[in-house]
C-alpha cells in the first residue's frame, strides 16, 4: 500500500510541475498580450487642455497612409500643457507612452508617436501636426 | 453504527432544543440620568470668518428633572457673531425646521457661550455657530459642550480638534471690462485704472471681454505681463506689469465659492500641489463654472479664481476667490 501511495504522490507532483512549466500566452515587456493581429493604425485622436476640455476646433484628420494627424486648436490654446489621447486598433500599443501633459509648443518639430501592432511586428510612426486657429 | 456513538445522541438533542428556543421580547429600557450627543454639521475647510456649525442634543427622563443650562467652551475665543441657539428645532411634516424657544439668547464671554433655559424642558437639540476668529488662522480649535440639569447632574461632550485653514476667501467680486478690471490677489479686490496705477505692484490679473470674429476669445483673464496679443485694446496703467502664472480649470465647483449643489471643497493642501511648471500667463474663453489656479509673480500667494457668472451684454464677470499664503 505504501509503495502505491508514493507512486501516486510522485505522479501528482510531476503533473503539477508539467502544467506550471508549460508555455503561457506570450506577453511583451509591458506585460501586454502579444496577439496575432497585424493591423496598425490610429482610429481617433483627441487633444485636451489643462482643464480636460477639448482644444480642437474640429475633428482631427487622421491619414493612415501618410501617417499624419492634423488637428486645429483654438486660438490662445496653451500648447505646453496638453493631454493627447490616441484610440488605436485592437491590441496595438503606442510608443512613447503618454503619462501626463505633453508640450506641443514646438510647432516646427511636430511630435511623433509610433503605433505597434498586436503581434508587435508592424510599427508605424505618426506625426501630429497642430495648427492654432488663426486670427482673421 | 458502533455502540459508543449512541451516547452522543442526548447531547445532540440538548443542543438542538436549546438553539430552537424563542427568546422572550423585552421592552428596551431607556437610559437614565442626563445624556448628551453632538455632531458637526458643516463640511469642508474651516475658513476664518465663516461658521462651524454643530448640533448639540441634551436629554434626561422627564421624571428626573429638567435642563437648566447648556454651554460651549472653545479653545480659542470666538469672533463676533458666534451664538448658541436658544431654540430647539423639529422638522415639520412639510420638511421645514421649526424652532421652539427654550431659553434666553446665548451670552458669549471670552471662550464660553451659554444658554440658560427658561422653559421646563427635558430634551433639546441646540445649534451652535462658531464664527472663526482671525486668531485661529492656521491653528486647531476644540470645543467642550456641556449641560446641567435641575437634579444637579452635568454632562459634557468634546468635539475636535478642527484645523482652521490658512486661506482667505472673497465672494462675488464683479469685474467690468475697461472699468473695474484690474484684479489684485494680494488685496483680493478689483480696481479701476486709477486705483490700479496707485497699487501697480499688487495687480495680478486683467479682466477683458472681446467678441472677435473667427476666434473664441470672449471672457478672459490675462496677467499684465502677458503678450499684447492677449490684451487687445488694453492700455495698462503705469507700472502694472506682473507676470502671473495660471492654470485653467473646468467644473471645479468649490462649494464655498460656487454655492451650488456640488460637494467639492478646495482645501489648503490643494494649493500646495498645483503644478505651475510651464503654466501660461493668460486664460481666454472663460465661462461660468470655469476657473483658474493662479500663482502671483513673487510666488507669495496662490489662489483659485472661480467664475460664478459672465455677462456678455455688460462685458462683466462675477468671480469668487480663495487665496492661500505660500510664503
Amino acid at each position: 500500500m505504501k509503495k502505491y501511495s508514493i507512486i501516486i504522490v510522485s505522479l501528482i507532483l510531476i503533473i503539477f510541475a508539467w502544467v506550471r512549466c508549460s508555455k503561457d500566452y506570450p506577453v511583451d515587456e509591458d506585460g501586454l498580450l502579444i496577439t496575432t493581429r497585424a493591423q496598425c493604425y490610429v482610429s481617433n485622436f483627441e487633444l485636451l487642455g489643462a482643464d480636460f476640455q477639448t482644444v480642437r476646433t474640429t475633428a482631427a484628420v487622421i491619414d493612415t497612409t501618410a501617417l499624419t494627424i492634423n488637428a486645429v486648436v483654438f486660438y490662445g490654446t496653451d500648447l505646453k500643457n496638453l493631454y493627447p489621447q490616441f484610440s488605436l486598433v485592437t491590441d496595438a500599443k503606442l510608443d512613447p507612452k503618454i503619462t501626463g501633459k505633453v508640450d506641443f509648443s514646438d510647432l516646427a518639430n511636430p511630435k511623433k508617436y509610433t503605433v505597434i501592432s498586436g503581434n508587435r511586428i508592424v510599427k508605424k510612426t505618426y506625426t501630429v501636426y497642430i495648427t492654432v486657429q488663426p486670427k482673421l | 453504527m458502533q455502540r459508543k456513538y449512541f451516547s452522543l445522541i442526548p447531547l445532540i438533542l440538548i443542543i438542538f432544543f436549546n438553539s430552537c428556543k424563542n427568546d422572550e421580547y423585552t421592552v428596551p429600557v431607556g437610559k437614565t440620568g442626563l445624556n448628551n450627543d453632538c455632531i458637526k454639521r458643516t463640511l469642508g475647510p474651516n475658513i476664518v470668518g465663516n461658521n462651524i456649525e454643530f448640533a448639540y442634543a441634551i436629554a434626561l427622563p422627564a421624571k428626573e428633572g429638567k435642563i437648566i443650562s447648556a454651554q460651549v467652551e472653545a479653545t480659542i475665543p470666538a469672533a463676533t457673531g458666534t451664538y448658541l441657539e436658544n431654540r430647539s428645532f423639529y422638522t415639520s411634516a412639510s420638511g421645514v425646521d421649526v424652532g421652539i424657544t427654550v431659553g434666553s439668547p446665548s451670552v458669549t464671554t471670552d471662550t464660553k457661550t451659554v444658554v440658560t433655559f427658561t422653559k421646563d424642558t427635558c430634551a433639546s437639540t441646540l445649534r451652535f455657530f462658531y464664527t472663526i476668529p482671525e486668531a485661529a488662522r492656521g491653528k486647531s480649535v476644540s470645543f467642550t459642550f456641556s449641560a446641567t440639569a435641575s437634579n444637579g447632574q452635568t454632562v459634557s461632550y468634546s468635539m475636535g480638534p478642527y484645523a482652521i485653514t490658512k486661506m482667505d476667501m472673497k465672494l462675488d467680486l464683479v469685474a467690468t471690462d475697461n472699468k473695474a478690471c484690474y484684479i489684485s490677489i494680494a488685496d483680493m479686490a478689483i480696481y479701476d485704472a486709477a486705483t490700479a496705477a496707485a497699487n501697480a505692484d499688487k495687480i495680478d490679473l486683467v479682466y477683458l471681454y472681446r467678441a472677435i470674429t473667427g476666434i473664441t476669445f470672449n471672457h478672459a483673464l490675462a496677467s499684465p505681463g502677458a503678450s499684447a496679443e492677449y490684451l487687445p485694446g488694453i492700455t495698462l496703467p503705469a507700472g502694472v506689469n506682473k507676470v502671473t502664472k495660471m492654470s485653467k480649470t473646468w467644473a471645479l465647483n468649490d462649494f464655498n465659492l460656487a454655492r451650488l449643489q456640488y460637494g467639492i471643497y478646495i482645501d489648503d493642501v490643494d494649493f500646495q500641489v498645483v503644478d505651475f511648471t510651464n503654466a501660461p500667463n493668460f486664460v481666454i474663453n472663460l465661462k461660468a463654472q470655469a476657473g483658474t489656479w493662479v500663482e502671483t509673480a513673487d510666488g507669495k500667494y496662490r489662489a483659485y479664481v472661480y467664475i460664478n457668472a459672465v455677462n456678455n451684454a455688460a462685458s462683466s464677470m462675477t468671480i469668487s476667490i480663495k487665496r492661500y499664503l505660500m510664503k
